[in-house]
């Protein structure tokens, strides 16, 4: 069942792009295991990082006794240690996640693709953890670096149902706070929020000390609002119907929309998180691979 | 406010249809479950005041454009002084013109038809742009030269000007009627009839009827009186004119009576009448001394007629300023030799003993050694002969007591009957009664009676006898007269029980003294057929030996050859119809009136007759007709005038007042200017193209907002 439920989520496409360009966490983080990615912390890790110069109460073990031989001067050698990370990764399991105007809805894609990444950092032997979550926690999946737990978590996936509203803030702050092992944070949503509060969780988390991506997955007729004629929309968060012609609005609307976005983008970008716009039009492993290759670009420097 | 299709006014419910169609697109909603309300909300906040007036104004707009349409369809009219301000209104109109023979009335230099027709151009000069108009003449019968308004207002003024008189009289009620009932077909706002006649009282014998019919239609539709007269007090006239003599054989002096009437309102003296024949100076004339106003004077006027063939008699006065009636003509056929056929049922050696032996002498009262020069021409036969025997060569043809013939020669005797032919009919001891019944009488409809059973008188002192007085058949009438000697003394012993056939056309001449029928006849077709009860020998009765017989006998013949006559002298209205011989048929005739008509007619059957027959006859005078057969037959005929067209009187105040309230009343006068005084200036205004307009502007203004409003905001 589970097997099943996994294959139905993982796109094997999108996953055979991920596992070859990988996650490369922007910014070095602790972990338990040693992979590919650096430790934060120096002096203690194997490959050697750059010198200083020795100053009274440094520990003499590490001074570079080649320099000190050629040159009289005291160099202290500092190392990082290649460190595993834990990623987080948070679903928006509220109800407005239900529309599509295609075949997936919005939620649909965001499964696939929180199975996606959870599979690349199990390949990558980090760890995961998943919170599905509308107005709090609905699903978790402790961390894990167990390969095999991908199909728990594909499961987990495939069973849940979005029911409830919208909550980000209140579960971002909680993981702040729960979580004092500093790691990345994948946050998936469409965000229909108030953006003041999530950019306040984000900071939050940014406080603790997490690398923060987001990817905020909308509609391709939410980002184009395309329709014509009179028509009623129907809250999928228990808002009151509202009859319109919508072409007679579109430019109001998108208008909205862009401020909406603009505001969460800069807020992100000012909290030096990833702001990702996924197009729910747009196929997976080309947003998955795409985003995976901005990482590993801005990582290198 | 008036409507000219007021029906359509029921369109205006179309203002619904924009409702119902927003209705239906509100129950037409596409439903979605949205989750990006939050900017939907603040957008529909933000745009739906906005988007409510566009609806509410689109809405307005449509509506307005449907109701404006169909007002512009029911064309709505007002009639008020602010819309002559607003400028004056088209006109469909019918001009009709009395050309009755009256209006051929001159004051010396002009005639009230030419002064009408003149007039009328006026009126059409004075017609606002792009109005319409139809050009009529009335007379007793209305003809449309124009028969529909049109908007070719040179055609009209050409039409007019090319407009003639006719001889006709006047009846004005059925020419308004036509124009009332052809102007209410018509959508227009400003419907008018113009009528230009003289006047005549004579003209308007159906008043109360024009002015209910004008009453009815007061609202739609206008009449302008134009009275084109001025004030005449002499008028005379040749008010008849009919032949006195019984035949009409060439060189013997024939009798004409002459009447002349004095229609003015004063005395005439010294009014001298002619006599003339075809071209000729004046035969005869006479002069009346003094012809009081109103009143008409006969004369017998005597001429001859010098040729076979058909003459043209005319009788004539001085001319005054209505030359139509001044002058009447009468067309007459002369014959040298009038041949009669008598068919003798029971020929015998002993010729007082033949059934024609005294019509031989009566048709014949001259001495023996004159008999040869005598205008009448009596053939005897058999009626074995009869069948071979061509009847048209004889203008009369007597069967005394034949018995019966074969089918084809009493169809032959029927056409030759219905075609002019005179027929006299004497029974006889040897008459089959049941052919005569069945096969005469009611098959061919020839006979005037049946024959009924014998009246017999026991001896001679039982005999019966004719009526004494109180004729009033103008056959017998002149017995009336006891100086003329008397039909009563004859003595009959035996004779028929005639039972005339009761139709319209079949009259008793006289009657015996018991009042059953002895003399009847009747009119078939074009000819006559005359019917005795008794015989015409002595077998019966002694009528043919008494002196009366003679006289009798002649006016006989005289009333069936005038039958032929009058075929030859119509009404004015009439069409000349003249049945003619086998020959004939298929070939082409030609009608001429001096210069003034020439038709072309093709002789055709008609109830198995060839039949030559002419339009309706418009012009008084003379007609000559040519058969184009080898050679041509030529013959005339003549058009008589009603002389009561002759009358002035004229409309009285009253009636004139009475028309005043249903129409618009003009005297014409030389210096009459219509836009003044005509009802041009009363008109109504019509706005169905300003309510056009007015939508086509909606119309636009709806399309470029609704397109603006649909554009995303």
């Amino acid at each position: 069942m589970a097997q099943e439920a996994s294959a139905q989520l993982l796109d094997p496409a999108a996953i055979a792009r991920a596992e070859a360009l990988g996650i490369l966490a922007r910014e070095i983080v602790e972990g338990f295991m040693v992979g590919e990615n650096k430790s934060p912390f120096h002096g203690f890790s194997i490959e050697f990082s750059q010198h200083r110069e020795y100053s009274p109460g440094d520990d003499i073990r590490h001074l570079d006794w080649k320099v000190l031989g050629r040159t009289d001067r005291y160099y202290l050698k500092q190392y990082e240690q290649e460190t595993n990370y834990v990623a987080h990764i948070l679903l928006d399991g509220s109800e407005s996640m239900k529309y599509g105007s295609g075949k997936l809805t919005k939620f649909q894609y965001a499964k696939v693709m929180a199975a996606c990444l959870a599979y690349v950092v199990l390949l990558q032997r980090d760890a995961v953890s998943l919170n599905i979550f509308d107005t709090g926690t609905r699903t978790y999946i402790p961390r894990t670096g167990n390969r095999d737990m991908i199909f728990e978590i594909a499961a987990r996936l495939a069973a849940f149902e979005p029911t409830g509203g919208t909550g980000i803030s209140q579960v971002l702050h909680e993981l702040a706070i729960q979580t004092r092992r500093r790691g990345i944070v994948i946050l998936i949503s469409d965000f229909f929020d108030d953006e003041s509060k999530i950019l306040e969780g984000i900071r939050h988390l940014r406080f603790s000390g997490h690398e923060v991506i987001v990817f905020q997955v909308l509609d391709p007729h939410e980002l184009e609002f395309p329709f014509q004629g009179m028509v009623e929309f129907a809250g999928l968060e228990k808002t009151p119907k509202l009859l319109t012609r919508p072409s007679e609005i579109r430019k109001s609307y998108l208008a909205e929309l862009e401020n909406f976005l603009s505001a969460l983008r800069l807020g992100c970008e000012k909290n030096h998180c990833h702001y990702t716009l996924v197009n729910t039009a747009n196929s997976l492993h080309e947003v998955l691979s795409g985003y995976l290759a901005f990482r590993r670009r801005t990582s290198a420097r | 406010m008036s409507f000219l299709n007021p029906l359509l006014l029921a369109g205006v419910g179309a203002i619904s249809v924009p409702v119902l169609i927003h209705l239906l697109n509100r129950s037409r909603v596409r439903r979605v479950a949205w989750a990006a309300m939050r900017f939907l909300h603040i957008s529909v906040e933000r745009n739906q005041r906005r988007m409510n007036v566009e609806d509410w104004l689109l809405l307005a707009l449509r509506c307005l454009l449907l109701a404006l349409l169909a007002l512009a369809l029911a064309r709505p009219t007002f009639q008020n002084a602010a819309a002559v301000l607003r400028g004056r209104t088209a006109v469909t109109g019918v001009v009709i013109l009395d050309n009755s023979y009256s209006m051929g009335m001159t004051d010396g230099v002009q005639s009230r038809f030419a002064r009408a027709k003149k007039f009328s151009e006026t009126i059409i000069d004075a017609m606002p742009g792009n109005s319409a108009t139809a050009i009529w003449l009335a007379s007793d019968v209305v003809r449309g030269l124009v028969l529909e308004p049109t908007r070719d207002l040179n055609l009209a003024r050409k039409t007019l000007r090319e407009a003639t008189l006719s001889d006709r009289s006047t009846r004005l009620f059925p020419a308004v009627r036509d124009a009332v009932e052809a102007l209410r077909r018509r959508g227009s706002s400003r419907k008018e009839i113009y009528l230009l006649t003289d006047g005549q009282a004579g003209g308007w014998e159906e008043l109360s009827e024009t002015i209910k019919l004008l009453n009815e239609v007061k609202r739609d539709i206008h009449l302008n009186l134009i009275l084109i007269s001025d004030r005449e007090e002499h008028n005379l006239g040749v008010s008849d004119l009919r032949l006195g003599s019984s035949l009409t054989p060439v060189d013997q002096s024939l009798r004409f009576e002459v009447q002349v009437t004095n229609f003015g309102h004063d005395d005439a003296r010294g009014v001298a009448v002619r006599l003339a024949v075809d071209n000729d100076p004046p035969s005869d004339q006479t002069v009346f001394d003094i012809i009081p106003a109103g009143a008409a004077k006969n004369v017998s006027l005597f001429t001859k007629l010098r040729t076979e063939g058909y003459h043209a008699v005319t009788a004539e006065i001085t001319g005054d300023r209505l030359a139509a009636d001044d002058r009447r003509t009468l067309v007459v056929a002369a014959t040298r030799r009038l041949r009669v056929l008598l068919v003798d049922g029971h020929p015998s050696r002993d010729a007082l003993e033949n059934e024609t032996f005294y019509l031989r002498n009566a048709l014949l009262p001259v001495d023996s050694t004159a008999v040869n020069d005598f205008y009448i021409e009596p053939v005897v036969i058999t009626p074995t002969e009869l069948a071979g025997t061509r009847v048209d060569n004889f203008p009369v043809v007597v069967l005394a007591n034949v018995s019966d013939f074969s089918q084809a020669t009493a169809t032959a005797l029927d056409q030759y009957v219905r075609r002019g032919g005179g027929l006299i009919v004497f029974p006889g001891n040897l008459v089959n009664a049941r052919f005569y019944n069945e096969e005469l009488a009611n098959r061919y409809g020839l006979l005037p009676a049946t024959l009924g059973p014998l009246m017999e008188a026991a001896d001679d002192e039982h005999a019966f006898h004719l009526q004494a007085k109180a004729y009033d058949h103008p056959l017998v009438t002149l017995w009336n007269d006891p100086a003329a000697g008397t039909l009563s003394s004859a003595r009959f012993l035996k004779a028929f029980r005639l039972q005339p056939i009761g139709r319209k056309e079949v009259r008793v001449v006289t009657r015996f003294a018991d009042n059953a029928a002895a003399i009847v006849e009747r009119t078939v077709g074009q000819g006559r057929v005359v019917m005795f009860a008794s015989t015409a020998n002595s077998a019966w009765n002694d009528l043919p030996v008494r002196p009366a017989f003679v006289p009798l006998l002649h006016r006989t013949l005289g009333a069936l050859l005038e039958q032929r006559n009058k075929a030859l002298n119509i009404a004015v209205g009439d069409r000349f119809t003249l049945r003619t011989s086998e020959e004939t048929l298929g070939k082409d005739a030609l009608i001429t009136h001096g210069e003034k008509l020439r038709q072309y007619r093709r002789i055709e059957l008609v109830e198995n007759q060839p039949v030559l027959q002419s339009e309706e006859i418009d012009l008084a005078g003379t007609y000559e007709v040519t058969i184009q057969t080898e050679p041509p037959v030529k013959l005339k005929f003549a058009a008589q005038a009603d002389p009561r067209e002759s009358r002035l009187d004229a409309l009285t105040e009253g009636q004139l007042t009475q028309l005043g309230s249903v129409a618009t009343v003009v005297h014409w006068q030389p210096e009459l200017a219509w836009k003044q005084s005509g009802p041009a200036n009363t008109g109504s205004w019509e706005i169905w193209r300003v309510l056009a307009w007015i939508a086509l502007v909606v119309a636009v203004t709806e399309t470029v907002l609704g397109q603006i409003f649909s554009e995303p905001k």
